[in-house]
């Protein structure tokens, strides 16, 4: 997919232009008119539209995979809980998890049951064949163990089994059951079913990996979203951790420009608003044990955003290094 | 290896290095001071092996195998791995089978241990297992009570028992015992180079 501005959001960003100038006392972006672009709420995070209702969503979320799974370990509960809580406290709503996650439901359910549940929550989970049982099985047995009335959206892991779980999600969904239906995807694989998917049945999320070093998804995934208005949820924005462990470790100093430009203060800055300034991407989940590096992870909803070209340099910037 | 090879191995390790670390840890504090009783006899095996008492040895062996594969599976791995309840019912199927041939006394070597490739190669990884595992943590700032030993840990006693087999048992029956600690031990270093590179 090109970087260059297409007519519709030209149109869009002329209009807001226009709006900004003509009437300085309305807010600089109407609502929800330039749905593309993220607003803020009252903590200052920014917030993009995830369905046809005007609901939105903060732009960074949060996932559990690896970080969230510590077992019993009443230690390591209360750590992980401080940092659900400093989620919560910076504006945070997504919270994505999965089965597969080992014990991470449980500690949701653990963290939630200490802080209590704010309204901001938006409880994601998944169905995943190999845990065993059907959707509505598992859709059960995950509510208790989050210990929430219902999910908002639950999604189907992988692409396995989609099928069947997707008829039965959709059941669901009808039923008031749960809020909306997703299917995820990681690194890349099964592009081609997803796309057939998204394209032929009625899905509210997509989750796929997106980051500055895999950008496959821009080609035809990431435009087709847009066209049908589903909501996209970019899982490992860190590329697993290596992608800001290799920024760090070069010692490499932020350029001036994405400061200034980008209004970025460190590499979780710039990695995270890259993603999060797409603008078919909904939400970026990174994942993290520290409440620093939630912080970190937060600081980088909060605008200004790069521009289509401020994305550009950036994607050059990084594969220079 | 290459990347993708790694994303694949990263999909069936869903912990991190630190939290299998404090794991270890917490069942080292959970069932301290057993770890003697385990090491003893994992040495008195050891000595049952090496004067070619096999059948006695492999009765020993047998009920450590059910102790790793629920203490140390079922009710403290499966919380952080789905896949941790099956490797237990793995560790109780080897621990099942080793009863099956003490107890028939089919598979056991005729001979007393000599000085065969197999015997001294046994010896070493048993050694390797019961002493120098332990010793691993310690080296590295572990209390006594957090060494991993065997019978307690997976690891020390599956390479203990590898070595222990090969010295005990003869035949089909020494091949199908080595399944599970040969298996387990590739898992546990998979494992391993994934949570130390990731």
């Amino acid at each position: 997919m090109s970087n260059r501005l297409n007519r519709r959001q030209s149109l869009k960003l002329l209009g807001a232009a226009v709006t900004a100038g003509l009437l300085p006392s309305v807010p600089l972006l109407s609502w929800p008119a330039f749905a593309n672009l993220p607003k803020p709420d009252d903590s200052g995070i920014l917030q993009k539209p995830f369905d046809n209702t005007g609901k939105t969503l903060p732009v960074i979320g949060m996932g559990t995979w690896r970080t969230f799974n510590v077992g019993s370990d009443p230690k390591l509960l209360d750590a992980r809980a401080q940092v659900v809580k400093a989620f919560f406290e910076l504006g945070g709503g997504l919270i994505d998890s999965s089965p597969m996650y080992g014990s991470a439901p449980d500690v949701m359910g653990y963290a939630l049951q200490k802080l209590g549940q704010p309204d901001s929550l938006f409880s994601a989970e998944k169905v995943w064949s190999p845990a065993g049982g059907s959707a509505q099985e598992q859709v059960a047995e995950l509510k208790s163990r989050w210990q929430v009335d219902r999910f908002n959206l639950v999604q189907i892991h992988n692409l396995t089994d989609w099928r069947e779980h997707l008829a039965a999600l959709q059941q669901m969904k009808a039923e008031g059951k749960i809020g909306h239906i997703g299917i995820t995807t990681s690194h890349g694989r099964r592009h081609q079913e997803l796309e057939q998917i998204m394209t032929a049945h009625d899905i509210d999320f997509i989750q796929l990996t997106y980051n500055i070093t895999h950008r496959e998804v821009e080609q035809r995934l990431l435009p087709l979203a847009q066209e049908k208005g589903i909501a996209v949820i970019a899982n490992r924005p860190y590329d697993g951790g290596s992608l800001i462990k290799g920024l760090q470790r070069r010692n490499q100093p932020l350029p001036e420009w994405a400061t200034t430009e980008c209004g970025c203060r460190n590499w979780a800055d710039f990695l995270l608003k890259f993603i999060v300034s797409h603008p078919a991407i909904t939400c970026a989940i990174p994942a993290t044990t520290q409440v620093v590096h939630m912080q970190e992870n937060m600081a980088a909803g909060h605008g200004p955003m790069p521009t289509a070209e401020g994305r550009q340099r950036m994607q050059r910037y990084v594969a220079a290094l | 290896m290459s990347s993708g090879a790694g994303y694949q191995l990263q999909q069936f390790i869903p912990f991190s290095h630190d939290v299998y670390l404090r794991l270890l840890e917490r069942i080292g504090e959970t069932y301290w001071p057993w770890h003697l009783a385990t090491l003893l006899l994992g040495v008195i095996v050891l000595l049952l092996a090496l004067k070619h008492k096999a059948r006695a040895g492999s009765l020993l062996l047998a009920p450590l195998w059910l102790v790793v594969g629920v203490a140390f599976f079922i009710r403290h791995y499966a919380e952080l791995n789905w896949a941790g309840s099956y490797i237990g019912y793995a560790f109780i199927g080897e621990a099942v089978l080793l009863l099956c041939i003490a107890l028939s006394g089919k598979g056991l070597a005729k001979t007393a241990p000599d000085k065969r490739p197999t015997v001294i190669i046994g010896l070493v990884l048993a050694l390797t297992g019961l002493v120098g595992w332990p010793f691993i943590g310690l080296l590295s700032g572990d209390s006594w009570y957090q060494a991993a030993v065997f019978g307690i840990y997976a690891d020390p006693t599956a390479l203990t028992t590898l070595g222990l087999l090969l010295i005990m048992f003869r035949g089909g029956l020494l091949w199908l015992s080595i399944i599970i600690p040969l298996l387990w031990l590739v898992v546990s270093g998979l494992t391993w180079w994934v949570l130390l590179n990731s």
